[in-house]
């Protein structure tokens, strides 16, 4: 017999149906995800870091490059005539065997144009025109470079390097799904956020917060990461597995086709009339890459990227004409078909480069976040530990000089390519490389405290040093600069500011 | 100019929504459904119209990249402030403890061989047979099975790292990478 303070199996049972489906899930399954979510975090968590890191500053490449070029002449428009002198000039001082050159116009949020000569020794060298082409010095941005190519393949070999970092997002993407199914309080907790209290709360609170609720930002970023970083691998298999090996013919689905090879030598091709072409082709657009394959040869060949300015993500025409000013590629942005489109966003959805100043603020943001995200899980296992009377001291110290380290060193890799602009990347990475194994050396001797402590100095006191001396030695007139100097002294204060107020963890 | 209007009010309408949200969390049973639809409304409308201002790809991508923004300074500017203490937190806060389970060095390797290379030819004979055998333009179906391939694979490594179950774990994947290739190269691309 029922008691009438008992529920019946009907009450417990429309219970349960009330319940939220994610609580719902059996607890034996919750705590088999977390094992899952806490093995692969552990494994991954300080590569999501700095590819989160580093990703959430290469958001601002096109700021960072007007920043380390803000004392060299800014541009509106480049034309036809420009480009051509622009051109003719930089592959003169490029040297022979001239294998490729790119020419950057101008656009709103880059006000510089830019010409990048591949020499066939693998010589390189970025020069900087003027509004009547001729070349005003070397584009030297070491940092934007450094910055960049340590997100998309850690400096690492690159076939390599973005596997690995493929296999971060892949990782990343995995932790979102067995975060979400590890997370049976997900509505119960959705605003829950308790700063202060017990650590483990805390981190779990910010953890979870963050996770929840930029869901679709992390997946959209982790999943577009992937893709960009697994391309040569799926590219590799799809020709392995349906074109008997030959990824040529996978590439031919997207790309405009290579021209016939015709090594006799021959003077520059002439941009001009395809530039007027192309005006024809493509009236109001805005010419935003020129690509050349072997300039200085007969089989020269010039494929012209036409930004539309419309509303579309993918809104990029291509046209790429022989040397005598044949059209022989033609693709339209409006044409395209679904994966092309997807091939034209996916770069801009992973950067953030599709919205304006805006949209890249909250990409950074966020980005962020997702670094505080793989920093937080660690964390938490840390202190789950402890709650269990089973600390790791050895592993807090090395944590904490891995997450402090990182921004000291990215901030001594600016601070360097600032001094030696002209150095390439050698330098900000060798200064990455020895600040990142310094920090780590110093878990064998500093407390925790003693490591966060000096990681804030040296970071802020780096972001300080390096807002001066640009400000002092390139300064400019460019705004961008400015609000870059700006942020980094804001940044750097606020770093010394909280030294002062932290104290040892209880 | 438009942009710029257009991005605050899609701002404003993740504040509005979470606001909403934050409310049906607070309030009791019967005014929970009403604030919670509209929090949902106002959230998925702000996902939704930009598609007409901003561009039918773009306007929505913007929107999920602001509107969580928007969110999480409502969670913040809700955020409770506590006099810091050493110690445990109350268990009934905290997720559950993850499993332990007793293992050994081969289960734990080929756990890993799961998660890792055995999952990623799994998640690529997907991404393939999806490529060869669903019909539509060559670049569309090479795209989307490249967008398949890092899902299935996060999704394999998410199980294959939790199941205790491990030989089914194997069996799953290595037929499924098996299946997925060989029927993928009976019909070739085309």
């Amino acid at each position: 017999m029922t008691t009438p303070s008992q529920p019946t199996v009907l009450e417990r049972a429309s219970a349960k149906r009330k319940k939220p489906l994610l609580a719902r899930v059996p607890a034996d399954f919750v705590r088999a995800v977390l094992k899952g979510h806490s093995a692969l975090g552990l494994a991954f968590a300080a590569a999501i870091y700095l590819v989160c890191l580093s990703g959430s500053l290469a958001v601002f490449a096109h700021e960072f490059q007007r920043w380390e070029l803000a004392g060299l002449p800014r541009v509106e428009v480049l034309s036809a005539e420009a480009a051509q002198r622009a051109l003719a000039e930089a592959v003169r001082r490029g040297g022979a065997g001239v294998e490729h050159v790119y020419i950057t116009p101008p656009s709103a949020d880059l006000p510089q144009a830019t010409v990048h000569v591949e020499g066939t020794a693998g010589k390189e060298s970025t020069w900087l025109a003027d509004a009547e082409g001729r070349i005003a010095a070397r584009a030297d941005m070491p940092w934007t470079e450094f910055i960049t190519r340590l997100h998309i393949h850690l400096h690492l070999p690159q076939v390599w390097g973005m596997f690995l970092v493929g296999l971060t997002g892949v990782a990343l993407l995995s932790s979102l799904i067995s975060g979400i199914l590890a997370h049976p309080r997900i509505l119960r907790d959705a605003f829950h956020l308790r700063l202060g209290g017990a650590r483990r709360l805390q981190e779990a609170d910010l953890h979870n917060r963050i996770g929840v609720w930029a869901l679709p930002f992390h997946v959209l970023v982790s999943l577009s990461g992937a893709v960009l970083g697994l391309t040569t691998l799926i590219v590799g298999v799809l020709g392995m597995a349906l074109f008997q090996g030959d990824t040529a013919k996978v590439y031919a689905l997207f790309i405009a086709q290579e021209p016939r090879e015709d090594p006799r030598p021959a003077p520059v091709i002439d941009l001009r009339p395809m530039f007027a072409q192309v005006e024809r082709l493509a009236p109001g657009g805005q010419v935003s890459l020129v690509m050349l394959e072997h300039p200085t040869e007969m089989g020269a060949a010039a494929l012209f990227y036409v930004d539309r300015g419309g509303r579309r993500l993918a809104d990029r025409d291509s046209f790429a004409f022989e040397r005598g000013g044949r059209l022989y590629h033609e693709k339209r942005a409006a044409d395209a078909n679904l994966g092309e489109s997807i091939l034209g966003s996916i770069g801009k959805l992973h950067f953030g480069w599709f919205g304006g100043y805006l949209v890249k603020i909250a990409y950074a943001l966020l980005g962020l976040g997702l670094t505080y995200l793989a920093a937080g899980g660690v964390t938490i296992w840390l202190a789950r530990r402890r709650d269990k009377r089973n600390p790791a001291p050895g592993l807090e110290r090395l944590w904490a000089a891995t997450l402090w380290g990182q921004p000291a060193a990215l901030a001594g890799a600016a601070l360097t390519a600032l001094l030696a602009p002209s150095a390439g990347t050698m330098v900000p990475l060798a200064t990455w490389g020895a600040v990142t194994l310094v920090g780590l050396a110093s878990a064998v001797r500093l407390s925790v405290f003693a490591i966060r402590r000096i990681g804030r100095v040296f970071t802020g006191a780096l972001l300080l040093a390096t807002a001066t001396i640009h400000a002092g030695t390139i300064g400019g007139t460019d705004p961008v600069a400015w609000t870059i100097d700006g942020v980094l002294v804001l940044s750097g204060a606020a770093l010394l500011f909280a030294r002062r107020r932290s104290r040892p963890a209880p | 100019m438009t942009d710029t209007i257009a991005m605050i009010l899609i701002l404003a309408g993740g504040l509005a929504g979470t606001v909403a949200l934050r409310r049906a969390w607070q309030a009791k049973a019967a005014d929970k459904p009403r604030w919670r639809a509209l929090g949902w409304a106002a959230i998925g409308g702000s996902m939704a119209w930009p598609a007409w201002v901003l561009g039918p790809a773009r306007g929505p991508f913007i929107a999920a990249s602001l509107v969580p923004v928007a969110a999480l300074v409502v969670v913040g500017a809700g955020a409770q402030v506590r006099a810091a203490r050493a110690g445990r937190a109350a268990n009934g806060s905290l997720a559950p403890e993850p499993v332990e389970r007793s293992t050994t060095r081969w289960r734990t390797t080929l756990r890993w061989l799961l998660a890792g290379p055995i999952g990623m030819i799994a998640a690529m004979a997907v991404g393939i047979c999806y490529a060869v055998w669903i019909p539509g333009a060559p670049q569309t179906r090479l795209l989307i099975g490249a967008l398949i391939v890092p899902v299935v694979w996060g999704g394999a490594m998410a199980w294959t790292l939790a199941d205790a179950r491990i030989l089914r774990a194997t069996a799953v994947l290595v037929g499924t990478a098996l299946a997925g290739f060989a029927i993928s190269i009976l019909k070739g691309f085309a």
